[in-house]
Formats: structure tokens, C-alpha cells, sequence
């Protein structure tokens, strides 16, 4: 699976596990934890069987990112706006997560293909609740109206105590990410790997995307940020985004591939050095195999096991 | 006594110069004739440099000149690249050259410590009676990659640094090398740490030398330092492939 997918796939199979064992079935209490530090806790009791309750915990958000009673900006009305009357939100969320929600499964449309809809929606609550402000910024793109923050970089989450900036503007917004790794090894690995965003993108086949760019040192763009925000071991990954790539259906899609960049970035450097890893230990064996060979067949001989028949 | 080893066309071709230290004698084993290389012992003329007329074809050659470091004194043979030559051909010189000296160079025989009854070591890794160590023969590609090879009467220790062109290169020859290196016990003739300066070493004694082939370790040393630049040049384009499929396939989800 080259890209993250937006709906968990946990909350999904419980959602479907839990609407095809409608009155059978056991109490549920599980908790997960995705990457970049987002937990999910979910609860079904059998007194009331059509209830599940899902909290829902975020990163930890750096000073510059605002965050209105623990909830990115903008997350109350996407929440409402996007399950309507399926889910109620739980005030205040439960101990330990910033989130809770109540979800009716009787209240779901009895058609197949809406009651499927909603539960990718529902399983898709992150990019709902983290990518809200993203989204406010980038409609306004696509209705090419300006916010009161024109021109200024807006902080947003997108990592524990981390942040990415938006510059919107009338006709573009520009995205900057300061690329943080840990490790000496990831970070030379994701440095070439960014530098290959923006070969990709010189490639004809790619002219509509947004454009890109990569530099060591902060952008212009980040002129009005912070001091903290501007050092990153890996590089500033700029992208340009048009209205042209946020109408009509784009838009989630877009919202979603821009949240979880760094994570889909940090997940190929993962998968680049697991994939090292089993060559070279394929290497290694051939190598064993060439050095077998330089052994004397009385050596071989003498280590192989005698069985009832004796060579000579 | 110190040994300049030419390459012309892939033969190496020995000769010796002046001895400073005429009471370090090399254990010739008269059953284990050198075949190529005449590694002798008395001293000749003073230093002379010579140069080897170039061939059209093949690298210029050049004489290194001696270098004293301390008391062990290196031969170099360095291989200058000549316009009209190419990469390919260095590679084969090299390891031609390597290969050449090795078969000279593994003549080991059994040989308990001389100061410890009953016990048996490698000399080359104690280095403490010079009357049992040879002279160490360092090859070099260029500035960074080389070769040293130290040979004493039961042992000899080969060290390779390896080509690292930039920083990709460097941490991945870093990683695949102390991959190997971890798995020293499995190859035998690995040694778990490389020597300083290097990137890697091999230990080869008598016992290994009795266990196989002659021919065929040195088939294997050869073919390892040929594995390794390979496999960090396949991991290198790799990654590379890798990021741009990456790169691709996210971009092209804002079409």
C-alpha cells in the first residue's frame, strides 16, 4: 500500500463487525493507537447495543497552533456537518482524550450504499477533526475569499508538538513543512527522498500538480513564524496549491494527502530500510554460500553426518 | 626492505629496492613457493625511482615514493587514471592487483607464540616480534579507496576502505558494512571490527588455510570486495527508485 488511507481501518472493522452482530454479540472495549500519536478508545455495552462511544485522542499541539478547548479549529462544525444527526458529541470528552463522540447506529440511513458512506466518514474521523482548519483554508481557496489571514503563515498540527504552516492567499496557498527526523539514517534517506518530489515534478506528466520545492534552509514564506519552528534536519518542503486542486471532490483528498505528508514520508523511510535490511541479509547468505564453497571436500566430509552409507 | 609492486596490464611485477632494515627477514618457506611475486631479502642498490614506460591503453603507472611511519614502512602502488581510460578498467586492475598479491602474500604455516608456552596466535594482530611480520602492501584506487594487506608468518590481515561518494552512499556502506561485520562468526574470516582507517578487515590464519582451498579463499575476498561495491550502488538506486514511485504516486493525487 504505496499511500495512507484515510478511513482507520480498525474503527471500520468494528463499525461493520458491530452492524452485522446487531443483537448478539459481547461488550467492546478497545483502545488503539495510530501513527503520530492519535488513540482511539471505543465502547459498545450491551445495554444499549445501537451505541458505541469513540474517544478520541490528538497530537499535542506546539504553542504556535492554536487549539480552541483542545479541538483544532473549525472541528465542532465539520463533525456536525459531515454525520448530521448519526453522531452526538460527548461534553466534556473523556478522561484522557480530547474527543468523545456518541454514535447511533439507529439513526443510520437504511440504504446500503449511505449506511456504508457514513461509516468510511465515521472511520475517517481524524481527517475530519485534524484536517478542519485545513479544510476552512483551502475552501476559501477554492472560492478564491481570503480569511482574515491573508499572507500570514497559520500554524497547523499535523504531528506531536510539531506544526506545518499554510500561507493562504487570494489565488494560491502555500504549504511549508519542516521535515524533522530523529534518526541520523532516516534523515539522509527522507533528504534524498524529497529532493525526488521535486525531480518528479519536472516531469511532463505532472504539470498539474501542485508545484514543489525543497530547501535546508526556512523559506521566505515563514517569515512571520516563530523562532522554534524554524529548524528542521531534513529540509523545508514547499507546495503550491491552486484552486484548480481543492473543487468540488478534490478537496478531502487533497486535505488528507497534505495533513499526513510527514507521515507518508517517514513511513517510505521505514519501508526503504526494511527492504535494505532483507537484501542485505539475502547478500549475506550468497556470500556465506561462496565461502562454503572455498572449503575442502575432506573438510565438508568430515562435517557432513554419516549416515549408513560411507563415502570414501 | 620495501617493495614496489607495478601493474602493467594486469601482471604485477615485483622488484626491490634498498633494505633499512637488513636483520628483517622474512620466514621464506621453501614449501610454499610465491608464484609471482619475488619477495627477497638482501639489499640492493639505494632507493632508485623508476617509471614504467605508459602503453597506450592501460593507466599510467606511477611510483609512489616511500613513506616511514615509524617502523613499519608501506608499499604503495598508486593506479592515476589516463584520459582515455575508463572506470571499468580501474576496477579489474585493482582487483587483479589485490588478487596477485594475496596469492603472493598467503603463504602461511602453523607457528606456536614464541613467548607464551602452548598457546597460538596470530601474529599479525600482536604485532610484537618484527622478525615475524612482512612488510605491509597498500593498494590504493585513489584517495578513497584502498587496500592494506599485512602478512605475518601464520596470519594475514587484509583491510578495505570502501568507495563513498556522498552522504547517501556513506551511511549506506556504514550499515551494510556493520551488518557484516555482526555477522563476523558466520563468515570465518571477518573480523568483527575493521582496523582503524578502514572499513573493513578480514583475519585469515594457517587453520583457515588448511580448511580450503587457497585459490578459492582468495576467489572469495576478491568476489566480497566486488559484492560489497555492488550491492551499495544496488541499495543506492534503490532508494532512489523508491523515492521517485514515492513521489510520483503522491503528486499524482492532486491531479
Amino acid at each position: 500500500m504505496i499511500l495512507l488511507q484515510s478511513p482507520s481501518r480498525f474503527l471500520l472493522q468494528i463499525l461493520h463487525d458491530r452492524l452485522l452482530s446487531q443483537d448478539k454479540g459481547v461488550d467492546i472495549d478497545c483502545q488503539t493507537v495510530e501513527f503520530d500519536d492519535v488513540r482511539y478508545h471505543i465502547q459498545v455495552s450491551m445495554r444499549n447495543p445501537k451505541v458505541l462511544v469513540l474517544s478520541v485522542a490528538l497530537p499535542l499541539p506546539p504553542e504556535e497552533a492554536a487549539s480552541f478547548d483542545g479541538l483544532p479549529f473549525g472541528a465542532i462544525e465539520a463533525i456536525k456537518a459531515a454525520y448530521g444527526p448519526v453522531v452526538q458529541i460527548l461534553d466534556p470528552p473523556k478522561d484522557g482524550f480530547d474527543l468523545t463522540l456518541k454514535i447511533n447506529l439507529a439513526k443510520l440511513p437504511s440504504d446500503e450504499e449511505q449506511k456504508n458512506a457514513i461509516l468510511l466518514q465515521i472511520a475517517s474521523i481524524r481527517e475530519v477533526v485534524l484536517g478542519a482548519p485545513l479544510k476552512i483554508l483551502l475552501k476559501n481557496l477554492s472560492m478564491k475569499t481570503v480569511g482574515p489571514e491573508a499572507g500570514q503563515p497559520v500554524a497547523l498540527v499535523h504531528r506531536p508538538n510539531e506544526s506545518f504552516f499554510v500561507v493562504p492567499q487570494a489565488d494560491k496557498a502555500t504549504v511549508v513543512y519542516p521535515m524533522r527526523f530523529l534518526d541520523s539514517i532516516d534523515i539522509v534517506l527522507a533528504t534524498s527522498f524529497l529532493q525526488e518530489f521535486v525531480e518528479a515534478r519536472r516531469t511532463a506528466a505532472l504539470n498539474n500538480a501542485p508545484a514543489c520545492m525543497w530547501s535546508q534552509s526556512p523559506p521566505p514564506e515563514l517569515n512571520g513564524a516563530p523562532e522554534s519552528a524554524l529548524t528542521a534536519n531534513a529540509g523545508f518542503v514547499t507546495f503550491v496549491v491552486n484552486p484548480r486542486h481543492v473543487e468540488g471532490k478534490k478537496l478531502d483528498r487533497t486535505v488528507w494527502n497534505l495533513l499526513t505528508f510527514h507521515a507518508y514520508v517517514s513511513y517510505h523511510v521505514k519501508c526503504s530500510e526494511g527492504f535494505m535490511h532483507t537484501r542485505m541479509r539475502r547478500r549475506v547468505d550468497t556470500l556465506i554460500q561462496a565461502l562454503d564453497r572455498a572449503k575442502s571436500d575432506a573438510e565438508k566430509l568430515k562435517k557432513m553426518v554419516t549416515g549408513p552409507s560411507f563415502k570414501k | 626492505m620495501v617493495n614496489f609492486i607495478s601493474i602493467d596490464d594486469g601482471r604485477a611485477v615485483g622488484q626491490e629496492v634498498h633494505d633499512p632494515h637488513p636483520h628483517r627477514n622474512q620466514l621464506a618457506n621453501p614449501s610454499n613457493p610465491c608464484e609471482s611475486i619475488p619477495f627477497s631479502l638482501t639489499p640492493t642498490s639505494p632507493l632508485q625511482s623508476t617509471s614504467v614506460p605508459p602503453s597506450s591503453r592501460s593507466p599510467r603507472l606511477n611510483w609512489s615514493e616511500q613513506i616511514d611511519t615509524g617502523s613499519s614502512i608501506y608499499s604503495h602502488v598508486l593506479l592515476s587514471i589516463s584520459k582515455d581510460s575508463t572506470m571499468a578498467n580501474t576496477i579489474r586492475l585493482y582487483l587483479t592487483c589485490i588478487r596477485n598479491t594475496l596469492e603472493a602474500a598467503m603463504c602461511l604455516q602453523n607457528f606456536p607464540c614464541q613467548e607464551v608456552e602452548r598457546h597460538n596466535k596470530p601474529e599479525v594482530e600482536l604485532n610484537t616480534s618484527p622478525e615475524l611480520i612482512m612488510n605491509p602492501v597498500l593498494i590504493c584506487r585513489n584517495e578513497a579507496e584502498k587496500c592494506l594487506i599485512e602478512t605475518s608468518i601464520n596470519s594475514i590481515r587484509i583491510s578495505m576502505k570502501v568507495k563513498q561518494a556522498d552522504e547517501l552512499e556513506n551511511i549506506l556502506a556504514k550499515k551494510f558494512l556493520r551488518f557484516l561485520s555482526m555477522r563476523a562468526e558466520a563468515f570465518q574470516v571477518l573480523r568483527r571490527k575493521p582496523v582503524q582507517g578502514y572499513d573493513i578487515s578480514f583475519l585469515i590464519t594457517n587453520y583457515h588455510c588448511e580448511e580450503m582451498h587457497k585459490h578459492k579463499l582468495i576467489d572469495f575476498i576478491v568476489q566480497f570486495m566486488e559484492d560489497i561495491d555492488k550491492e551499495i550502488s544496488e541499495l543506492k538506486l534503490s532508494v532512489n527508485t523508491r523515492g521517485r514511485l514515492v513521489a510520483t504516486e503522491f503528486l499524482k493525487q492532486f491531479i
